[in-house]
Order: structure tokens, then C-alpha cells, then sequence
């Protein structure tokens, strides 16, 4: 700790960041003034300070005049504060010694015309920080061990990639998947572009990877419950939903050697409850006891508890050997600890219905892109076949409406960000019907082609060739003949600058994506920001796209931002690789920004127990009478108690009241000692 | 519409020789002005053509509100204006509906129309329209068809507008005059009478 009574002795640099900062106030003027504050010994400035000479002077400056504190004037602690504070301790001060003033983010960028006001706020700026940085003092961080273990939550491409990566190095991985098989959406798809390889077939060997690697633990039909804890330690509650079928190892748990589900259907076949099947959206029946699809992974039934009728006649069909139908199965917790936590949970369609102009769920022949990738597909309702769903015809005219929803700033339903693979997936999709039906014609109506990947603009080129029709123009709305179901689109062609109505046999709307429903609900519980969007935000979008704010959580996939699977696939490999550094290196710091509570103040009224957001507070009895206790892991530094606390007992580490009250005082007395 | 071109005429021949777009033939006045009596994000525009699409008179017409809306991003001030197609607008509002960059294209049009009336750039039957409002309140004054077809409906002849309160005339004059509506309209149309 520091020695009570330390003189101040504060060095103080000024970034010019270039001309980001000095093309707008007078770097000079700021350092002058710096020189005269109390307590700063030396005042230097420098282009980059971030840049080793920049860091080098700090190290150097510490050594020449004895400094105990050091100010940087220059972009955000977020940006830099690391770099910085290590900078501090090669110059052998503790890191915590450091103090960041923004004058850039928070100044030369919002007052880019201004000289001489910039110039005033840099100065006020800078006196802030100093009148803090005179009393900053030695802080320890916390080392913590990290769980050798990680949690995944999403078993879409990118959750499962991410799963195989951690598993790979040897991490033992826990997925959790809420239906009942993996694979997320890209099971739904037919093919996938630029390359047209089935997406089954690129899946399905992922797919049974995943379900037999040894250091993966593979929750289907499960979602997280509860989630306590930090970096390296977090234990996670697992609702394993009553499935109403047991695995083999379910079954040999309970005795039944041999028995279990082994994916033969007797018992769907005998199933008298029909429903819609949801992956083929409604398009193919289902019973009410079922597999989604032929490549499930793991193979196993599942019982639609809602639409069951307990009839019983499952269990009989599949017999005593197996046993494997429980109709009183209800759901079981279980937790685990793991040290990091990735999220993958992908995304939803909007409910292009909404937009009435383009008459989805109106209009029999207008379906989505996910509809079309099931008719097409063929182990899809139709075999394949596409098909008109009015009439069973095959569609020989087909539109295509790009930016369904996107790029729209209408509010609603409608989406302000571009979707990211409607382009790629409609020019597919162009591919596709003119392949499979002969004489069929794509007319794809679009503001912009975005095939900015590798091989995309290469896709396109090969779309056009092959005969698809593209006409640039949004589509203001789709009209019904309702006799024959045909559909007439209204657009204009802005390149022949004419309004133009074209008769379709069937329209496909490239309808927009959206964050889950549930995806508050999840970020909420593991402590993640979300975007202007709702999707999860991560910690940086150039320097940390996969981290999230939250020690320890990272991101991956749709659940980020569109991205179609090449970029989502890149995208959790780089989160599984982040997510595994702590856990190999085996512990973790945390900042000591925990609250502390000093105990001869604290009279012990228990108030600000109920007032920690994080459960980090509790009443102890010490030394006969009862004072608070911080747990240290669990604080968030969020400061809620120590404003409270009305005799002032608790300390916020590295914002204490007398640091904080100085740098009111800085700025309101113009640097007047208190 | 031209059936024939006529490659006699020179003033023409200029005219197809040279289809450059000048950048000294824009005034961003024109833009600044058009957003502020609009009030819409009119530089917004990225020409998707949904208010093309959308418009009922672009099928019938030459009118194309999406090519109104890049004339008033680029200042084509004099183009836009000068354009008699600007008064095709019907309107409706439906372009307003759809737009997907929250834009008024409508709002964009009546603002343009404001503009040009300052330029005394005006159709005659506007202008009989302002002559209208101004002696009976109406755009389109009822008439004894019309008075018949109500009665028969059960309605009063004049319907509960100036046509059954004149006394609200001089206010609704008193309105126009403010903006010099009529003095500007009888000058207008006395001028091109000449
Ligand atoms: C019509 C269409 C065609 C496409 N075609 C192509 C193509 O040809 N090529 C291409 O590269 N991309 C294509 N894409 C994009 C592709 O679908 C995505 O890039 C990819 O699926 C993203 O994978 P993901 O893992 O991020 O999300 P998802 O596939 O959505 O997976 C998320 C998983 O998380 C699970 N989950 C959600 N919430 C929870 C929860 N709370 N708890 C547990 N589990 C949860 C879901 O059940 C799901 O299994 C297409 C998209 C569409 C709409
Ligand atoms: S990917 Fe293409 S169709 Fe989809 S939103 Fe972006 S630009 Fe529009
Ligand atoms: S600082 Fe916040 S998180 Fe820490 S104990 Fe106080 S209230 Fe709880
Ligand atoms: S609909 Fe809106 S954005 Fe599209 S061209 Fe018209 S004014 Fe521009
Ligand atoms: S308001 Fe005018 S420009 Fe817009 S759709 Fe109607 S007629 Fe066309």
C-alpha cells in the first residue's frame, strides 16, 4: 500500500493521435498548463503515445524524476488503459498508478471546430485526471483458477464449431442446445453458397463429431436455467426438458441394459397425434412423437408433451427390451462449473407478415427463403419438387424480393441493418429453380447485389450468365389474382427509370433476420450488452469481435450480427480459441475494483445488502459484534452499496469518495486544494 | 411523346450531343431549401424506386417521383422546377407509406411545387385552381349535376363548407392575400394571356 502522506510527484503526456487530437486544440497549451497543476513534476507530449516510443518516454520518465503517478491525455481507457498501465509497470510503478483523460473521443472529436473551447476542455480534462492520479494507490489484482471446462450455448454451425475447437484442445465442453437435435439453421438449407455443396452433407459429419467427441457433453432439449459466478468460475443450472425418451446411457442409468431409444420410429408410426412439423414450417406433418428430421443428431425421439394425449400405445410398439418411453418424465437440473462461457444462438426471421404490402400468409404463393430452401430441398415435404402451395404446380416465373425488410428504417418489423446472405442465398435460389425447371425464369428484384465474399461476386457473374433477370428496383407491393393465384409485382426499374407490374407464378421473400426472442433473456442472465439491433454486443468490433464486456463470455455467430456460415464458422473458431487462453492459462486476474468494507465504520445495519444488484454482500459476525462482508468474486465494482452506505464504511477501490471529491473539486475550483 | 426525331434542329442536336451532368448546374440551396419546407430527410434518398413503384400516376405518366428525388439530392434546381411533371402528383401519400428510408417523397414534391411558385413557374389550371378557392372556397366549386345527385341522395344541396357559410369567405381570403396566392395567380395568368 502507499506510504500515508506520499508526495504526489505526476508526470503528464498529451497524444496528439496524429491530427485526431491535434488537428483540434493546442496540444502545446494543454501541456504548459499541466506543468503548472499541482503535483506533476514533468509535462511531455508526443504523436502516438500509444506507439513503443510513445510508451517508452512514460518508462523513462518514471525512472528520471521519481514519478508515482502517471496521466495519459489521449483516446479511451477502453481503447488503451491496458497498454498504458503496462507501460506504468515497466517503469516499476504499480499499474493501478495510472489515470486516462479523454481528450479525444470525448473532445477533439465533438469539437472539431472549436480551438479554444477544445483547448479549455483538454485543460479541465487534464486537471481532473491529475487531481485523481495525486491520489491513486498501490492496488493488488486478484488471481483466480479457472475451471478446466467451458460451456457453449447454441448448437447451430457456429456452436458446434466452437464446441470442437474447445474440445479439440482438449477442454472438456459442455453444449447445450435447445431443440432436439444440433445443426441449427443450416440443417434447414439445401445447398449452400458459393460452391453448392449440400448442406447436409458438409453438416452431418460435423454433426456426429460433435455427438461422439469425447470431451464434449452434448445437452439436446436443454436450456440454461441459471448462470452465478466470473471468469474461471462460473456454474451454470441446466433444465434438461422432460424429453419423455431415454438415451441408451439414460437407460442403462435406470437399469434397462440394452434398452433405450435407438431411432427405429415404431413408435412414431403407431403415434395417432398429428401436427405440424415446425422445421419444415408447417409445411409436413409431424406426431407427437418424433424426430425433426432423417440426420438428427443424436438420434433419438422426442415427445411433444403439449400435443400428447398419453395414450400409451408408443410405449407398447416400442416394446420391453428398450423401455425407452417415459410418459411421466418431467424436467431434471443439473449444474456444471465451467471457466468460459461462449454464446451461439443464432437468429429468427422477422415476421415478414407485418409488412402486409408483399401479402405473406395472405397470399398462398408468397413464401420466405427458408420456405423455399425446404420445398427445394430434397429431403424436404415435396421431395424436392418445388411446388406452387396453391395449387401444386410447378412455378414457372419466379420473383425474388431482395432487402425484404432490411435496410429499412421504417421502425417496426422492419430492420435499419443489411441481412448479409439474402443476396447470396436469392441468387442461389435463382440457380436452383432454373437447374431443376427447365424453362423456369428468376426475376431477382434488388436495390444492390452484396456478394462481397470470396467466390461471391464470381456466383453472381454465373447466376446472370446462366439467364437469371435482375432488375433494380425495391418492390413497393404484390398484388393476388384470385382466381388464378398469381401474383403482380410492382416495382420500378430505376436503371430504364419505369414503373413496372410483372406477373409471377410464385414470389420468395428474402425476408430480413433478427436476434431470438430469447436472447434478452440469455444476455440478460450472462451479463452481455446488446447492440441499437438487439444483437449481442461484443467487446470491440475491430480489436475484440468475439469478446464480450464480460470476462470470460464470448460470442459466436449469428447471434453477433448477420454473418453467413463461412464468417460464423471463422467467427467461433476465433471465440473458441479467446475462451480457451484463460482456461489453459489456468488462472485469471480480476480487477481490483472489488468494494471493501471498513469494518470500524460499518455499524452493522445490513442496509446495503438488499442494494447489491449481484448478491456480493452479506452480514458477518467479526469480533463479537455483526459488520459486512464484500465477496470479492462476486463484486461488479458497480459502486451501488458504497454510495449508499450511510456512514460511509465501504470503500469502491480505485474510486474512492476522497479521489472522486478531488476531481469535483478540480474541475468546480479550478484546481484549488481542498 | 416524339414520334419522329427531328435531327434538323440544332438547339436539339446540342441537346443530345451533350447529356453530361454539370456540377455547376447544381445549387445545394435547392436541397437546403427543399428540407426546410418539407421537413423530410429528402437527402436521404437511396433511389430503391418503392415510390415509383408505388405511385399511381408513374404507369400513366411520365412522372417519376424517385427521378424528383435525385434532382433534389444532386441541386438540379432548374430541372426539377422547370419539369411539368412536377405537377403529376396526385397526392396519395402512398410513397410516404413505403419508403423505406422514412422519407415524405410527397412532402419533397409539395415543397419543390412551393419553389416553383416563387419562379412564377406554375400550370395554368393551378393557377385557376388559387382563383377558385379564392372567389368560392373550392378547388372545385359544386355545380347544379352535383347539386341534384346530393338532393337525391338525401344530402343537402350545398355541402357544410363556404358553400353553405360564405361568411367564412373574407378569412379564407384574408389567408391567401397574406401569401399573395390570387395577386401572384391573375398576374401570372395575365402575363401568358399577353
Ligand atoms: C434462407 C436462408 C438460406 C441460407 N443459405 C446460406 C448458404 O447457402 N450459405 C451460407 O453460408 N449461409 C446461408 N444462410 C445463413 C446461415 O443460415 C447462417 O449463417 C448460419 O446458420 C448461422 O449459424 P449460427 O450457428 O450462428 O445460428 P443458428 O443456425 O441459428 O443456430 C443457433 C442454434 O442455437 C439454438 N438456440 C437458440 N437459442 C437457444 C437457447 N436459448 N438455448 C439453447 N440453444 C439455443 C438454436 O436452436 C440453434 O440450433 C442462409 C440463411 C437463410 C435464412
Ligand atoms: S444481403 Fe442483400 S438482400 Fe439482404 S439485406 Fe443485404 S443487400 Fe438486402
Ligand atoms: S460495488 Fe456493486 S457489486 Fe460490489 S458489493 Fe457493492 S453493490 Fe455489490
Ligand atoms: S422510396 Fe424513398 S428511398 Fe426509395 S427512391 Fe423513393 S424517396 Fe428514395
Ligand atoms: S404521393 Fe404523389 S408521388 Fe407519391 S405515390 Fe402518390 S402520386 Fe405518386
Amino acid at each position: 500500500m502507499a506510504e500515508a502522506k506520499e508526495e504526489p510527484r505526476i508526470g503528464v503526456f498529451i497524444c496528439h493521435c496524429g491530427t485526431n487530437i491535434a488537428g483540434s486544440l493546442s496540444i502545446e497549451e494543454v501541456m504548459e498548463y499541466a506543468k503548472t497543476l499541482p503535483g506533476v513534476i514533468v509535462a511531455d507530449e508526443y504523436q502516438y503515445m500509444c506507439s513503443t516510443p510513445g510508451q517508452k518516454k512514460i518508462v523513462e520518465a518514471i525512472a528520471e524524476h521519481n514519478l508515482n503517478g502517471i496521466v495519459v491525455a489521449a483516446c479511451s481507457p477502453r481503447l488503451h488503459e491496458p497498454t498504458f498501465r503496462t507501460a506504468t509497470q515497466e517503469g516499476g510503478l504499480n499499474k493501478f498508478r495510472f489515470e486516462m483523460a479523454n481528450i479525444r473521443d470525448q473532445n477533439s472529436w465533438v469539437h472539431m471546430h472549436d480551438w479554444e473551447g477544445a483547448t479549455a476542455k483538454a485543460k479541465d480534462q487534464v486537471r481532473i485526471a491529475v487531481a485523481k492520479a495525486r491520489m491513486l494507490e498501490d492496488l493488488i489484482p486478484k488471481s483466480v483458477p479457472v475451471e478446466h471446462s467451458a460451456l457453449v450455448l447454441g448448437g447451430g454451425v457456429g456452436g458446434m464449431q466452437a464446441a470442437l475447437d474447445l474440445a479439440g484442445a482438449g477442454i472438456k465442453t459442455y453444449l447445450i442446445e435447445k431443440s432436439p437435435s444440433i445443426g441449427g439453421r443450416m440443417s434447414q438449407l439445401d445447398k449452400t453458397f458459393p460452391t453448392l455443396d449440400c448442406s447436409q452433407c458438409i453438416l452431418t459429419p460435423k454433426m456426429v463429431d460433435v455427438g461422439r467427441h469425447p470431451n464434449i457433453e452434448l445437452y439436446t432439449y436443454a436450456e440454461v436455467e441459471n448462470v452465478e459466478g466470473y471468469i474461471g468460475n462460473f456454474t451454470v443450472t441446466i433444465r434438461k426438458k422432460a424429453r419423455g425418451v431415454l438415451s441408451p446411457d439414460e437407460a442403462e442409468a435406470r437399469g434397462i441394459i440394452g434398452g433405450g431409444c435407438n431411432g427405429c420410429g415404431d413408435c412414431a408410426e403407431v403415434c395417432p397425434v398429428i401436427k405440424p412439423n415446425p422445421f419444415e414450417f408447417g409445411m409436413a406433418p409431424r406426431k407427437a412423437i418424433y424426430i425433426y428430421h432423417p440426420q438428427v443428431m443424436p438420434l433419438q425421439f422426442t415427445v411433444d408433451f403439449d400435443s400428447c394425449v398419453k395414450c400409451g400405445l408408443c410405449v407398447e410398439a416400442c416394446g420391453e427390451e428398450k423401455k425407452a418411453i417415459d410418459l411421466d418424465m418431467v424436467d431434471t437440473f443439473e449444474e456444471v462449473k465451467v471457466g468460459t462461457c461462449i454464446l451461439a444462438i443464432g437468429y429468427d426471421l422477422i415476421p415478414i407478415e407485418e409488412k402486409t404490402e408483399w401479402g405473406y400468409k395472405r397470399y398462398d404463393n408468397v413464401i420466405t427463403g427458408l420456405e423455399f430452401e425446404r420445398l427445394i430441398c430434397a429431403s424436404g415435404p415435396t421431395g424436392g419438387k418445388l411446388i406452387r402451395p396453391s395449387d401444386g404446380q410447378i412455378p414457372k416465373k419466379v420473383g425474388f424480393v431482395l432487402c425484404a425488410g432490411s435496410r429499412d428504417n421504417t421502425g417496426g418489423v422492419a430492420k435499419p441493418y443489411c441481412s448479409r446472405f439474402c443476396c447470396m442465398y436469392s441468387l442461389k435460389h435463382a440457380h436452383q429453380i432454373m437447374e431443376k425447371i427447365p424453362g423456369a425464369v428468376p426475376y431477382i428484384f434488388y436495390m444492390d447485389i452484396r456478394s462481397f465474399g470470396k467466390m461471391y461476386e464470381e456466383f453472381y457473374y454465373r447466376i446472370q450468365n446462366e439467364g437469371a433477370k435482375f432488375i433494380r428496383g425495391r418492390v413497393a407491393n404484390i398484388l393476388e389474382d384470385p382466381s388464378t393465384k398469381n401474383l403482380t409485382v410492382f416495382t420500378e426499374d430505376t436503371l430504364l427509370g419505369r414503373p413496372l407490374s410483372l406477373e409471377m407464378d410464385m414470389v420468395v421473400l428474402a425476408a430480413a433476420i433478427q436476434p431470438k426472442p430469447e436472447a434478452e433473456r440469455i444476455r440478460q442472465m450472462f451479463g452481455v450488452s446488446k447492440s441499437q439491433d438487439g444483437w449481442l454486443l461484443e467487446a470491440h468490433p475491430k480489436l475484440n469481435p468475439c469478446g464480450t464486456t464480460t470476462a470470460g463470455i464470448y460470442l459466436a455467430g449469428v447471434c453477433q450480427g448477420p454473418k453467413d456460415i463461412p464468417d460464423t464458422v471463422a467467427q467461433a473458431e476465433g471465440a473458441a480459441s479467446a475462451a480457451s487462453i484463460p482456461i489453459h492459462t489456468g488462472e485469471v486476474q480480476l480487477e481490483p475494483y472489488f468494494a471493501i468494507c471498513m469494518d470500524d465504520l460499518c455499524a452493522g445495519c445490513g442496509m446495503c445488502v438488499p442494494q447489491c444488484p449481484y448478491g456480493a454482500l452479506a452480514l458477518v459476525e467479526k469480533n463479537g459484534r455483526q459488520v459486512m462482508e464484500v465477496t470479492e468474486a462476486k463484486c461488479k465494482g458497480c459502486g451501488t452499496c458504497g454510495g449508499f452506505c450511510p456512514g460511509g464504511a465501504i470503500k469502491m477501490q480505485h474510486f474512492t469518495s476522497p479521489q472522486i471529491c478531488a476531481q469535483i473539486d478540480a474541475f468546480l475550483l479550478e484546481g484549488g486544494e481542498q | 411523346m416524339a414520334t419522329e426525331k427531328n435531327y434538323g434542329n440544332p438547339e436539339l442536336e446540342n441537346k443530345l450531343r451533350d447529356r453530361y451532368f454539370y456540377t455547376t448546374d447544381s445549387n445545394p440551396e435547392f436541397l437546403a431549401d427543399v428540407k426546410k419546407i418539407s421537413r423530410t430527410i429528402a437527402h436521404m434518398c437511396y433511389q430503391c424506386g418503392t415510390c415509383t413503384g408505388s405511385c399511381p400516376s408513374a404507369p400513366r405518366s411520365s412522372y417519376r417521383i424517385r427521378l424528383f428525388m435525385r434532382r433534389g439530392v444532386l441541386g438540379l434546381e432548374q430541372e426539377a422546377l422547370n419539369d411539368p411533371d412536377l405537377w403529376l402528383c396526385t397526392t396519395c401519400y402512398s410513397c410516404t407509406d413505403r419508403c423505406p428510408r422514412d422519407i415524405a417523397p410527397t412532402d419533397v414534391i409539395m415543397a419543390m411545387r412551393n419553389l416553383a411558385f416563387k419562379y412564377d413557374i406554375v400550370p395554368r389550371n393551378f393557377l385557376k385552381t388559387v382563383q377558385l378557392i379564392y372567389t368560392t372556397g373550392h378547388g372545385v366549386p359544386n355545380n347544379d349535376v352535383n347539386r341534384a345527385a346530393r338532393e337525391k341522395l338525401g344530402l343537402t344541396a350545398d355541402p357544410p363548407t363556404t358553400h353553405s357559410y360564405p361568411e367564412f369567405m373574407p378569412g379564407i381570403q384574408k389567408i391567401m392575400d397574406h401569401y399573395k396566392m390570387k395577386e401572384n395567380a391573375d398576374r401570372i395568368l395575365a402575363e401568358e394571356g399577353q
